[in-house]
């Protein structure tokens, strides 16, 4: 059974449907992507997952619990990252952390522990005692996670934790949420970066207008708008070799749409299927010919995204 | 259990905002109001000599005597000064010039004292109420002669002195222990804002969803909430009280007891409107200050707040600034609990229903999109 399991959820603000007939399941201990361009309904599912707001119709099952039933009970299990750096500016770091912590139940020597361990992960140990307002946009971010991860959550809520960071931050910040599904951790992640999601999501779903568009792995995702990739083969060629007749014979092998080649790149459009790279890498090799680089493209999310929706991402 | 008190009170200590409103501008208040503004506005005045010019125009003999005897009586405690006039023109001309306090005419049958009275209106009033006590003692000798003269003679050998035990209020009062009471009174009463804050600085502050999704209920972390102002009104009424005692020299209430019955008055009134405040924060989402401030202001300069010279009849006295700062005069300066219970009462009551109403809206809101 799926950690999360959305069914048909719907959810009305007076006569605007802003999720409508959802439907999503998560698996234990992966990072799930959640896209959409702003007003898609992903802000509302959230909300309701994490009990900040009221659903109209359908089910949520999170960790065998009915979200209806047993709200506190899920209350427990979640840690949210919001979109906003949500902490307060007179407290340290460490007090923010341990004041968060506290909420779930966290006392004494456990206590801070558990804060300086989140803080230690998210690379703040040594500005325990520094303010948010004293911080940069960086470490702010780090810390709004470290405030939603101390108690230790099974279930962690990330909306949009990147927004506004430079790269090594960003960066710092991908490897957590990577080294928390290590941990056992089960992780929903929203973004505006595609290239984020691409990179830590094990799956995707993409909802517009309330409704969910597509879901499944990125592989899966693409496959839904082309069953083409493209792969260049950069090429070092013996001497005498004729290229012509080594494209012609690429071109008769099957599931080959496309050959051509421009200063010793070879690109080549062939159907994506499972071993389709090796097999082509096997004709290179068989004709002597040495392969410098092999890069293969196949559409980004983004690309994807406007094929399935009809319209961008932002 | 403590954690949302430990943090509201860290908050309050280092938010500078706080600090200057709440704590440093009523502590400088006390001390300008009560040191620039005491010469003017005085709480207590040392009346002084009192001279005044007197005609007799009634012929009764037994007024006359009446009267004469009056005058000697008085004149012998050294403060008033009587010297009889037979021009009322010029007396009155030394009357308005300040160079007496009035002129006092007798008039013929039936006796009346018209009193032209001078610039000074305290000198004025000790007249006009010494003046009242020789009418109504005359009336009584007048009734007596009538119906019993001879329980006249039995009259004079009362020792007067030794019914009337004149005692003091303890401490002599001075427009510092005016607005002490009243800053405090003030800072009661600016609480309201802070009650706005409770929960419009966690939705400012974005951290309002995250207590939410917690599992701590509703009901406990909004009475957490309200339970973590009460160290912030101890404070700021403990450092009002203390500062201008020691530092100022003003004085309150004349026992430990009733200062410390002061204080409580003062703590339930601040949550009650500290409550009141907390609900308008629920409600609304924009900024407070806009309306409250204005509103306050102008029931502190009506209630009496910034000067007790201020008064509108009619107005005045229904204002809760006023009947809070009035209730804190009696239990301060005369030890009078009826008006503080009253107020406490009230308070209690405003407390208990705001937060009801408050558990309420908390419990019915959503998370902030």
């Amino acid at each position: 059974m799926a950690f999360v399991e959305i069914k048909n959820l719907t959810k009305y603000y007076g006569e605007l449907c802003a999720v409508d007939h959802l439907n999503i399941s998560v698996e234990e201990g992966e990072i799930f992507g959640l896209i959409g361009p702003n007003g898609a309904g992903k802000s509302t599912t959230l909300h309701v997952i994490t009990t900040l707001t009221d659903f109209d119709k359908g089910e949520v099952i999170i960790d065998g619990l009915d979200l209806r039933k047993d709200k506190v009970k899920i209350k427990q299990l979640i840690g949210m990252v919001p979109q906003d750096i949500a902490v307060y500016d007179h407290l340290t770091a460490l007090e923010n952390v341990k004041f968060f912590a506290s909420l779930y139940g966290l006392r004494g020597k456990e206590l801070t522990k558990a804060s300086k361990e989140a803080l230690d992960f998210v690379g703040l140990s040594d500005r325990l005692s520094l303010k948010p307002k004293h911080m940069s946009g960086g470490m702010k971010r780090r810390l709004n996670i470290a405030c939603g991860i101390a108690h230790g959550p099974k279930f962690i809520v990330m909306d949009e934790p990147t927004v506004g960071v430079d790269a090594q931050s960003r960066e710092h910040i991908l490897n957590s949420i990577q080294i928390l599904r290590e941990r056992g951790a089960t992780v929903i992640y929203t973004s505006h970066y595609m290239n984020e999601v691409e990179i830590i999501c094990n799956r995707i779903a993409i909802i517009d207008k309330g409704k969910l568009v597509a879901s499944g792995t990125k592989h899966q995702l693409v496959s839904l708008v082309t069953d083409v990739q493209s792969v260049y083969i950069h090429a070092k060629l013996p001497m005498g070799f004729l290229a012509e007749d080594f494209m012609k014979r690429l071109r008769n092998m099957p599931d080959v749409k496309a050959v051509s080649m421009k200063d010793y790149m070879f690109r080549i459009d062939i159907i994506m299927k499972e071993n389709g790279i090796s097999r082509i890498v096997e004709q290179f090799i068989q004709q002597g010919i040495s392969i410098i680089s092999i890069k293969s493209e196949e559409p980004d999310l983004d690309t994807m995204f406007l094929t399935l929706t009809g319209h961008d991402l932002r | 259990m403590f954690s949302i008190i430990i943090k509201e009170t860290r908050e309050f200590i280092r938010e500078k905002t706080n600090l200057f409103f709440f704590l440093v501008f009523p502590v400088v208040l006390v001390f300008l109001l009560g040191t620039l503004l005491g010469s003017m506005d005085q709480a207590e005045e040392t009346v002084g000599e009192i001279k005044l010019q007197y005609i007799i125009e009634t012929e009764d003999p037994i007024q006359r005597m009446a009267i004469e005897k009056f005058i000697e009586t008085t004149e012998e405690e050294g403060k008033i000064f009587f010297e009889e006039s037979n021009n009322l023109s010029v007396a009155r001309g030394l009357a308005s010039k300040d160079d007496i306090t009035a002129v006092l005419v007798f008039t013929k049958d039936p006796l009346k004292i018209e009193i032209y009275e001078g610039r000074n209106h305290i000198k004025n009033r000790a007249v006009s109420a010494l003046m009242n006590s020789f009418i109504q003692m005359n009336q009584t000798v007048m009734t007596i002669m009538n119906v019993n003269p001879e329980q006249l003679m039995d009259l004079e050998h009362i020792p007067w002195e030794e019914n009337l035990i004149q005692k003091d209020l303890g401490v002599n009062r001075t427009m510092i222990d005016y607005y002490a009471i009243v800053m405090i009174a003030m800072i009661s009463f600016m609480s309201i804002i802070l009650g706005c804050y409770c929960f419009l600085g966690e939705r400012q502050s974005k951290t309002l969803n995250r207590l939410i999704i917690s599992p701590q209920s509703r009901v406990y972390l909004f009475l957490q909430k309200i339970l973590g102002m009460v160290p912030q009104v101890v404070l700021q009424i403990s450092i009002i009280m203390v500062i201008s005692v020691f530092a100022f020299n003003a004085n309150y209430a004349r026992t430990f007891k009733d200062n410390l019955y002061l204080f409580f008055m003062f703590l339930m009134v601040t949550m009650a409107l500290i409550s009141i405040g907390v609900v308008i924060g629920l409600v609304i989402k924009k900024n407070p200050m806009v309306v409250l401030f204005p509103f306050l202001w102008i029931m502190m300069f009506l209630g009496g707040t910034f000067s007790k010279e201020v008064h509108i009849k009619g107005l005045s006295e229904f204002l809760p600034t006023y009947q809070v700062q009035q209730g804190a005069f009696d239990l301060a300066i005369f030890g009078r609990y009826h008006r503080a219970n009253i107020i406490i009462l009230i308070s209690s009551i405003i407390l208990v229903l705001s937060i009801f109403i408050g558990v309420y809206l908390f419990r019915r809101k959503e998370g902030e999109q």
